[in-house]
């Protein structure tokens, strides 16, 4: 497995927001998190790159412990992608310079071999013609496509989603996912805390509910929203489906 | 008897160029003084968003100390007190050059931790989740956002400054106000001179907020 999490926990001073979570990501897996808000899936998901300090319990990944002090945690999160809600695109710089920063100064990549990763990448997202904009230029649904491909420029072994397309107009919702899908069917590991349930149905591998710090059910799409066995998961179900 | 005051408008002109001495030395109090500022307000604002709590410690009661004491006391204490310590004398205008630059420090050193602390949290995270390390995102993705939003505070600051020098008579650096005093106290005509005095500042003032707008107005583009 590429993410291993054992009974973690975290706190946010007395507030115990993760309750002992346990789970074990597969490479070229999709996880989708859903749940109820505030029942901890985002602190979950930025557990797994240590942007929450853990509380107890462990997360390895690719073999690398994360509450271990001699790991450096620069360079686990090389392997990390992030894609956030409200994208965090570098506002002072353009769309390139955007997606080459890490690439060329945690990667050490050449200018050269830099921008052709970053054109190339522009083009997977579907916006090649958008190299010079700035974001503030661009609509909400383009700046997060360049934020998967600022993510996709350290050419990560996995990418972490957090509600990518709950600041979206509706009618933007659809290409951030396609891109999703395309990554997904491309075997790209992908843990995606989401609201759209049709994308978890369709692409999730597994789905896990989560509510009140603790992953109450998980299993395959299928059996999560069609026959799910929590009294918990069926009334979160019942309110969005 | 009604006591009438005349006003000799003209024959100010002929003590321009002694007020022009004292546009000079107001000038290179603040210009000198302030970049001591700059350097003050860098070290000691990045101090007061430090992590380590003697460098947050030591970075704020400098912003408190040098933000409350009014800066002709200030000034005093430089001219009059710090001697003692030292052992020798400090000239005039290095007393008030240390003055400005002390006060004006302590300012934009709140200014700069403003600027840093106004970039959104999720610029750090996004950087950070890239595998950029803390120094790095600071340097790519944080301060070239503060710096550009500092721009407004410190021109605000620059013109602060030039105003406080005028206090800076008491300690005999020989600037605007000083020169103004000197001419009056001979004189007798307190009103043109200081009249003109303000005039000079305003002028001064006036261009730098100029210059400040289109500075800004570049970078908004850039
Ligand atoms: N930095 C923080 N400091 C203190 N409490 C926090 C912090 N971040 C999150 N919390 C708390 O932790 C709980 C879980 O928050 P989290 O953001 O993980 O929920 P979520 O499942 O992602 O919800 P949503 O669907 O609304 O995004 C909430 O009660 C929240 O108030
Ligand atoms: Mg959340």
């Amino acid at each position: 497995m590429i993410i291993h999490v054992e009974d973690l926990h975290k706190k946010f001073g007395d507030n115990e927001v993760l309750k002992g979570i346990n789970c074990d990501v597969e490479p070229q897996e999709v996880v989708c998190v859903i749940g109820p808000s505030g029942s901890g899936k985002s602190t979950f998901l930025r557990c797994l790159n240590m942007l929450e300090e853990i509380t107890s319990g462990e997360v390895v990944i690719d073999g690398q412990s994360l509450t271990d002090t001699n790991t450096d945690i620069n360079a686990v999160r090389t392997e990390i992608g992030m894609v956030f809600q409200q994208f965090n695109l570098f506002p002072h710089k353009s769309v390139m310079e955007n997606i080459m920063l890490a690439p060329l100064k945690v990667r050490k990549l050449s200018v050269s071999a830099a921008r052709d990763r970053a054109l190339r990448l522009l083009d997977k997202v579907g916006l090649g013609d958008k190299a010079d904009a700035y974001p503030a230029q661009l609509s909400g649904g383009q700046q997060q496509r360049v934020a998967i491909a600022r993510a996709l420029a350290m050419e990560p072994k996995m990418l972490l989603f957090d509600e990518p397309t709950s600041a979206l107009d509706p009618e933007l919702v659809g290409d951030v996912l396609s891109v999703m899908k395309q990554l997904a069917l491309e075997g790209m590991t992908m843990v995606v805390v989401t609201h759209e349930m049709g994308f978890a149905r369709e692409m999730g591998d597994r789905v896990l509910f989560m509510d009140g710090g603790v992953i109450v059910e998980e299993g395959k799409p299928d059996q999560i929203f069609d026959a799910p066995q929590h009294e918990r998961t069926k009334a979160f179900l019942d309110k969005v489906l | 008897m009604i006591h009438t005051v005349t006003f000799d408008w003209l024959g100010v002109v002929d003590f321009i160029p002694i007020l022009l001495v004292g546009l000079y030395y107001t000038l290179l109090v603040s210009v000198v003084g302030l970049l001591i500022g700059f350097v003050l307000g860098a070290i000691f604002g990045l101090g007061r968003i430090s992590r380590n709590k003697i460098i947050y410690g030591a970075s704020s009661v400098y912003v408190e100390v040098f933000r409350g004491v009014p800066i002709l006391i200030l000034a005093i204490w430089v001219f009059y007190a710090l001697p003692l310590v030292l052992g020798f004398d400090i000239a005039p205008l290095v007393a008030g050059i240390i003055s400005i630059g002390l006060n004006s420090g302590a300012y934009i050193a709140e200014v700069v931790r403003g600027a840093v602390q106004s970039v959104e949290k999720g610029q750090m995270e996004a950087g950070r989740s890239l595998g950029m390390s803390h120094h790095y995102t600071m340097q790519y993705v944080i301060w070239p956002q503060a710096f550009r939003r500092m721009i407004p505070p410190l021109g605000n600051q620059f013109i602060v400054s030039i105003k406080d020098t005028s206090v800076l008579s008491v300690i005999l650096v020989p600037e605007l106000v000083f020169q103004g005093r000197t001419i009056v106290a001979t004189h007798y005509n307190a009103l043109e001179i200081y009249t003109v005095v303000a005039v000079i500042y305003l002028i001064v003032t006036i261009t730098l907020s100029k210059v400040l707008n289109i500075t800004e107005k570049r970078l908004a583009h850039s």
